[in-house]
């Protein structure tokens, strides 16, 4: 066997008590792309970024050909050959990109060599970051990294907020480095981006490296497995199982009637009606007004025209306030905007209970607590981080989020893409908690940018494109089907 | 499960931001203020039979030291920062430079500015040091420190007394008649201070530092040398406020309320300039035409025959309206 380009031997790190890396061997030939997996909080995170010398690891050694490193700085690590992509942006919004690049000592003419060769050389380098929508700011991210010509390229969930298309030229990286013989390590919790493109996977759980397999052989139940742990092997698909004991209700009267939803003043309106106990899956590509859509429905931002019906009344929100009092609550796609993230999850919960009561008089802490502890234990939020939300991982934080409007109370819930950067364990969870919120009577719409994710949870799936609902199918259509329809584009065989 | 189907169409680019909307977004703020300086000063020039050298004098080296406690809030302010102490520490140097000017030939006199100068630098900076290692926020420290220099000032001279020579006055804020030299000199620190720093690697750095700590960390930045320095910065420009003062009234006041109201009046300049308090954005230009406007309003009210006194009252005012009216004409943008 040849000598791994990168080897880290009992790697460990702690923040105070809660400990993110007990000891993990990790293992990287030269040539392959190795992917990195693991539940949310299992430490993938955490380890990129001692890798990249932003952390430092309490103890342990890594390697680089062989040879330990020390990685103090960015800077230190860039040196030795590892450049990461991470999974925010690391480009300052209030500097144009040139400035940016400048900054890390990168010429901007080498960025635009890499751009044109993933033939994105139409981006203006000159503009303003805040001004680039974020998929193009992951490339760019990933333009920059390139051109350091790194050993081994850490990609930290990259393709988790990209379009198809610009994924497809991120793999296409990846290819070209392995037949360099160089490496990538790639984080992602799309498993089927994982077993088309991997040749190696190192699963991690609770600090751990538990299991280094070919992706490709085990299959996705196998790396779901080690992932979760023999206790939860063979997770059921619940939620399709729900979906299929539903008794449909046609007679009811619908819950959410949208007609002809300006999202833009020049669209052409989006039109859909929700039940109770209906899941309506909303599919469509990057930039479709989906994220205006969904502010308008929760109050937030008023529409260029049509109207919204809750319960066969009119909305007309000035105020989330006013959404929120009439049942339709938003689970936003950005976690920390809708959470208070320096407070403790027991406040998280109960500040939209305060809406209900609305009475000059102390709040019933009794109460209080008791409606917090109900929403925690049934949503299984790991409550070690209890103290700051912020401190919880991007799982536990969904289901917050998710957990402080059960607590208050809904009848029409909005999910955006509830499950963007989130574990395979904790995504099913989701999935059941969707379809048992439902079961209870709630009329929910949920956005998905992953489209397999329409056929496990939803009732119906409603296509938008270009602030229109263009096409309504069954949760039985394939992802080709609503891809097409996604495109804009007729779907022929339903 | 199958592979993730292919997509036919590709995502389209960003449509690119055009030149005059570019410009519009980046010194939009500082035109308009420019602007209303301009209304401001016309305004002000009817209202005096003879507008002439003699009252551009007056006004221009009243309002440099504001002008450059402005700037020196400025940088602070843009690199994430903000620095209650710039007003003390203006009556400090304006207290070392009257005590040692005092009674002394040019030479001497300017050798004792370039040393106020430097104990500026170098005090700010241990402010801003103390601040970056001890992680307690700027506002404390420098609130803390506010009180330090104020102290320090009145051990430096325990009443309104010292001097300066008066060929540096004349060097420094010019004759009655004189406008130039104080216009001479801001213009001077601008072009040869701001503008190479603006272009530098540090000037970035700051703005990088001021935008997303974070992020700028991850591009490698040395981001507790980058606030530091944005402090030392600050106190350059604290610094020549105290020797501009010392020019213009030839003597040194160790009084403490003379520092904080200035302090505070170069926040003001500093919102009323376009730049974000949170840090990150802004020029230097905007404050400095900020600090001329908040100083034409007393004046202004003068000539309307109104109580002077309420002008402090019409500086409210006129910040709460620039600034809201700024902040309606950028919604469009963001609701992008």
């Amino acid at each position: 066997m040849p000598q791994p380009l990168l080897q880290t031997t009992a790697v460990a790190k702690a923040f105070g008590p809660v400990v993110a890396l007990r000891a993990v061997d990790l293992s990287v030939a030269p040539g392959e792309v190795h992917a990195l997996l693991g539940a949310n909080g299992a430490g993938k995170s955490t380890l990129v970024k001692i890798l990249t010398g932003v952390l430092r690891n309490d103890s342990g050694t890594v390697a680089v050909n062989g040879e330990p490193v020390l990685l103090r700085s960015p800077t230190e690590a860039r040196a030795r050959g590892l450049a990461p992509v991470y999974q925010d942006p690391a480009l300052i919004r209030d500097l144009t990109v040139a400035q940016n690049l400048r900054l890390t000592g990168v010429d901007p003419a080498d960025v635009r060599r890499e751009l044109a060769a993933m033939d994105l050389d139409g981006l203006d380098l000159d503009e303003q970051v805040r001004d680039i929508p974020l998929p193009f700011l992951r490339m760019l991210d990933l333009a920059r990294a390139l051109v350091f010509d790194p050993q081994l390229l850490m990609l930290d969930e990259i393709t988790a907020a990209l379009p198809p298309d610009l994924s497809e030229r991120v793999f296409a990286v990846m290819g070209r480095w392995k037949q360099r013989d160089r490496s990538v390590l790639f984080i992602s919790h799309r498993l089927a981006e994982v077993r088309e493109h991997c040749d190696m996977c190192t699963v991690l759980r609770d600090g751990r490296n538990v299991a280094s397999f070919h992706p490709g052989e085990g299959g996705e139940s196998q790396i779901v497995a080690a992932m979760l742990g023999e206790a939860s092997a063979g997770v059921r698909d619940v939620a399709r199982e729900r979906r299929a004991a539903r008794e449909r209700d046609d007679e009811e009267a619908p819950r959410l009637v949208v007609r002809d939803l300006l999202i833009n003043r020049q669209d052409a309106g989006v039109s859909f009606e929700v039940r109770a106990g209906e899941v309506l899956g909303l599919a469509a590509l990057e930039g479709q007004g989906q994220d205006r859509l969904f502010e308008i429905l929760s109050g937030n931002v008023r529409a260029a025209g049509g109207e919204l019906l809750v319960d066969g009344r009119p909305l007309k929100a000035r105020h989330p306030y006013d959404a929120i009092r009439r049942g339709v609550v938003l689970v936003p796609s950005n976690r920390l905007m809708a959470l208070l993230p320096q407070r403790p999850i027991r406040e998280n919960i109960a500040i939209p209970l305060f809406n209900r009561i609305r009475r000059w008089v102390p709040i019933n802490t009794g109460r209080e607590r008791r409606q917090v502890s109900e929403a925690v234990t049934r949503l299984s939020i790991d409550t070690r981080a209890a103290a700051q939300a912020r401190r919880l991982s991007g799982g536990n934080q969904q289901k917050l989020t998710i957990g402080r409007w059960l607590a208050a109370g809904f009848r029409t819930l909005l999910l955006f893409d509830p499950t963007r950067g989130i574990d395979v364990g904790t995504k099913h969870q989701i999935y059941d908690l969707v379809r048992e919120l439902a079961d209870a009577g709630a009329a929910i719409v949920m956005f998905t940018s992953e489209l397999r994710e329409i056929g496990l949870v939803c009732d119906r799936a409603a296509v938008l494109h270009n602030g229109a609902i263009v096409a309504e199918l069954p949760p039985t259509a394939s992802e080709t089907d609503l891809l097409t329809a996604a495109h804009g584009l007729e779907v022929t065989a339903v | 499960m199958t592979a993730t189907p292919r997509a036919e169409v590709a995502t389209p680019l960003p449509r690119p931001t055009g030149r005059l909307e570019r410009f519009a977004r980046r010194q939009g703020w500082v035109v308009g203020v420019a602007v209303l300086l301009g209304v401001l000063i016309l305004w002000r020039s009817s209202q005096i039979p003879a507008f002439g050298a003699f009252e551009v004098r007056g006004i221009v080296a009243g309002t440099m030291t504001l002008a450059l406690l402005a700037m020196a809030q400025t940088v602070i302010v843009i690199s994430g920062g903000i620095d209650l102490s710039v007003g003390a520490m203006m009556v400090l140097t304006n207290c070392i430079a009257a005590r040692l000017m005092l009674e002394q030939d040019l030479g001497p006199v300017v050798l004792v500015a370039l040393l106020v100068v430097v104990v500026a630098m170098v005090l700010s900076g241990i402010i801003g040091a103390v601040a970056v290692v001890s992680g307690v926020p700027d506002i404390v420290v420098t609130l803390a420190a506010s009180f330090i220099l104020a102290g320090l000032a009145l051990i430096v001279l325990d009443g309104p007394g010292g001097g300066t020579n008066l060929r540096f006055q004349e060097l420094l804020v010019g004759g009655f008649d004189q406008p130039l030299p104080a216009a001479l000199w801001l213009a001077g620190i601008f072009l040869l201070v701001w503008v190479p720093f603006k272009r530098s690697r540090l000037g970035i750095a700051t703005y990088a530092v001021g935008s997303d700590r974070a992020a700028a960390f991850l591009s490698g930045l040395n981001v507790g040398r980058t606030r530091i320095a944005a402090y030392v910065m600050g106190g350059l420009f604290s610094g020549l406020a105290g020797l501009v003062t010392t020019a213009f009234t030839g003597s040194g006041e160790p009084r403490a309320s003379i520092g904080a109201t200035a302090t505070l009046t170069s926040v003001a300049a500093v919102v009323l300039g376009g730049v974000n308090l949170m840090g990150g954005s802004g020029t230097l230009l905007g404050p400095v035409l900020a600090a001329f406007c908040l100083a034409l309003i007393a004046p202004l009210m003068l000539g309307l025959g109104w109580d002077p006194n309420y002008a402090e009252v019409a500086r409210g005012v006129i910040i709460i309206v620039v600034v809201m009216v700024g902040g309606l004409l950028q919604i469009p943008r963001r609701a992008r």
